[in-house]
């Protein structure tokens, strides 16, 4: 039973990931003249608490089958308003930017699940708009936080390696992992990313699943776009692509399809520390900001590649053709049963 | 032989039985693009300086760049692969070619353009089409390695012309600029190959349901690498224009160009789902979103507040194919 778990692509896939890393991240010593400090895993914690709660959120729906591009959106408003609301004390910031993150689930939500149109071109309207909003706002300029003692109480170092944020997102890991886990909701959003006709049909309420999915996608990725800002000290209000498409090749990594139904919020954990120990050893190794850029790129680019279904058929067509095969006309239906 | 060039003809639906059905959905749809035409109208008359001569060229002026780019992304949705966010990145890498090719002459450095900006997006069609590859994911990766590429091969540095050739890209024969000329040709060729060529039928198939047209034996990993190698000449040409026109290119050249895009496609009426969706809708969405942007602009609006509008409008858009097109189909 263990080993056939094992096997699993949601636990294999991390698993490896997360492997390779640490063997790359504690032989940074034998391919450069640094050696590994504490503070290079207190820093990759740091880079985990910046995209953690983006790739959680992004995660969320891709199991649930959806796809939302609006992440990051959502991740430069929560930045700008926990900034603007947040002035005075940092609670009003908070608590502006997730219940702005909720809302903005909610309509999104709403409109996918009640019009039951594909995520992909409203999600990405919604980027758009939300740029756009937060642009506004800060009248297209950077807005510093003029609180220096948030600043610090969020990246002061807990216990070595952490600090409050990365320990806050790390909790918020583990709760979505017993989540998912153990209740019902976990097996919903699962089985409505796997077979959204027959959960429909076995009684799932697909609807508010997906409305629920949104806004909780909406609100951590708020959460996470305030921490941020807390911890810059400034929210920036175009964040550029950069994150999303480091919190894809993260949800990727961590085992999750974008077929959807696949994956869980460990796997999740593992890949977003597998992207987190690419970025810092690049940052140690001093190499240049492009290389991250190309590296980041075949990670995605290979794993997109592997995950498509069209090259499996290919190949499998072709290892089926290499067999001696007596009657040619026999061979699409074998190729058929196969695939 | 006439015959089997032409459009199919659409089977005439009796008329009587589905009216009904349909209706209430069809009323709201009206009701709303009436609506929102004779919200533009009154907004637009009661701007200043909006409708007038010189007003009309520069929102013709300002589509025509964004929409020679968007006419490339029309055949790579309604061929079914959604969308390519990579188009910024390829536009700056194929400017930067296009300027540092200028001692060659005009015309060989508008061919390595257009080569290089076919041979980008090609590759990426043909991972797309023949191993099914997602495109969103796959494009968000190849921006980051064109990006990268880019930063790299020029050190990060702006590339400056080597030559005046490009210069006659910024003519105004008629007082209006070359790209728009340039555009409404590319808008009407790429609308006869769409409507009239076996290419654009089988990708308009392939578009609808990939997995039937590759069961009837259509060649769709060709057919879709065809239709990404099109679009990437049509970056290209894009490239072109914005290089010359800024006289200097460097990684930031395409700027928001991939969301100008794929905001003028979606507001065209183009679905996202493929399988419909033409030229011409591409181009009546860039000229609006160009006449909205425009309104905001001289009552005096902020960037923000253009995106934002840009944004809404794709958003209403969307949901308005949406329901038209389930309304057809109910």
């Amino acid at each position: 039973m263990r080993s056939r778990s094992l096997r699993r692509p949601e636990t294999l896939v991390p698993l490896a990931s997360v492997t390779i890393m640490i063997v790359a991240f504690a032989m940074i010593p034998a391919y450069t003249d640094a050696a590994i400090a504490p503070f290079d895993v207190y820093n990759t914690f740091q880079i985990f608490a910046r995209l953690g709660l983006l790739a959680l959120a992004l995660g969320l729906t891709m199991i649930a089958g959806e796809f939302d591009l609006s992440v990051v959106g959502t991740y430069a408003l929560g930045g700008m308003l926990a900034v603007q609301a947040g002035q005075e004390h940092w609670v009003y910031g908070l608590l502006a930017a997730v219940a702005a993150g909720g809302v903005i689930g909610l309509v999104q939500g709403g409109v996918i699940a009640g019009l039951k149109l594909p995520s992909m071109p409203v999600t990405l309207a919604t980027y758009i708009t939300l740029l756009g909003l937060t642009s506004a706002l800060s009248g297209g300029l950077t807005k510093t936080y003029s609180n220096p003692s948030v600043t610090l109480w969020v990246d002061q170092t807990v216990l070595t390696f952490f600090s409050p944020r990365s320990l806050l997102t790390l909790g918020l890991f583990l709760l979505a992992a017993v989540v998912l886990a153990v209740t019902r909701w976990g097996r919903e959003l699962r089985a409505i990313g796997g077979d959204r006709r027959a959960s429909q049909v076995a009684g799932v309420r697909v609807g508010r699943l997906i409305v629920g999915t949104f806004m909780l996608s909406g609100m951590l990725s708020a959460l996470g776009g305030s921490l941020l800002s807390f911890s810059l000290g400034s929210a920036n209000p175009d964040p550029g692509v950069q994150p999303l498409i480091v919190a894809a090749a993260a949800a990727l990594l961590g085992g999750l399809s974008l077929a959807g139904g696949r994956g869980n919020a460990l796997g999740l954990l593992g890949g977003i520390m597998a992207v987190a120990l690419l970025a810092e050893i690049v940052t140690v190794a001093a190499l240049p900001g492009y290389v991250t850029q190309l590296f980041f790129a075949g990670l995605l680019g290979v794993i997109v590649v592997i995950d498509a279904p069209d090259l499996h058929r290919a190949l499998l067509r072709q290892r089926t053709r290499l067999r001696p095969e007596r009657n040619p006309a026999s061979m699409p239906i074998t190729t058929r049963e196969l695939s | 032989m006439n015959n089997l060039l032409s459009a199919p003809a659409r089977p005439e639906a009796p008329a009587t039985e589905r009216a009904g059905r349909r209706s209430r959905t069809e009323i709201i749809i009206v009701v709303v693009v009436v609506l929102a035409v004779l919200a533009a109208i009154v907004a637009g008359l009661s701007t200043p300086r909006f409708a007038t001569v010189a007003n009309a060229k520069a929102i013709i002026t300002s589509a025509s760049l964004v929409g020679i780019a968007a006419l490339g992304l029309t055949l790579i949705t309604i061929g079914g692969s959604a969308v390519s966010l990579a188009i910024s990145p390829s536009v700056a890498a194929v400017g930067m070619i296009f300027l540092s090719a200028q001692s060659l002459g005009l015309a060989p450095a508008l061919v390595l353009a257009i080569a290089g900006g076919t041979l980008i997006t090609g590759l990426q069609g043909a991972v797309i089409g023949y191993a099914a590859a997602n495109p969103v994911l796959l494009t968000i990766a190849t921006s980051f390695a064109i990006a990268g590429l880019a930063t790299g091969i020029s050190g990060g540095e702006t590339v400056s012309p080597t030559g005046t050739g490009y210069d006659r890209l910024n003519a105004t024969p008629g007082g209006v600029a070359l790209s728009v000329y340039a555009l409404v040709g590319l808008t009407l060729i790429l609308e006869w190959l769409l409507r009239r060529t076996a290419f654009g039928r089988t990708l308009y198939l392939i578009g609808e349901n990939r997995r039937a047209a590759w069961t009837a034996g259509l060649p769709v990993g060709r057919t879709t690498t065809v239709a990404w190698l099109a679009a990437g000449a049509l970056f290209a040409v894009t490239a072109a224009f914005t290089a010359a026109f800024n006289t200097s290119a460097n990684v930031n050249l395409g700027g928001t160009l991939t969301f100008d895009a794929i905001a003028a496609v979606l507001a065209g009426g183009t679905p996202i789902s493929g399988g419909r969706g033409s030229a011409l809708r591409t181009l009546a969405g860039a000229v609006l979103i160009a006449a909205v942007s425009d309104i905001l602009l001289l009552r005096g609006y902020s960037t923000g507040v253009q995106i934002m509008v840009k944004g809404l409008i794709v958003l209403i858009v969307v949901i308005l194919v949406h329901l038209h097109a389930k309304g057809r189909n109910a």
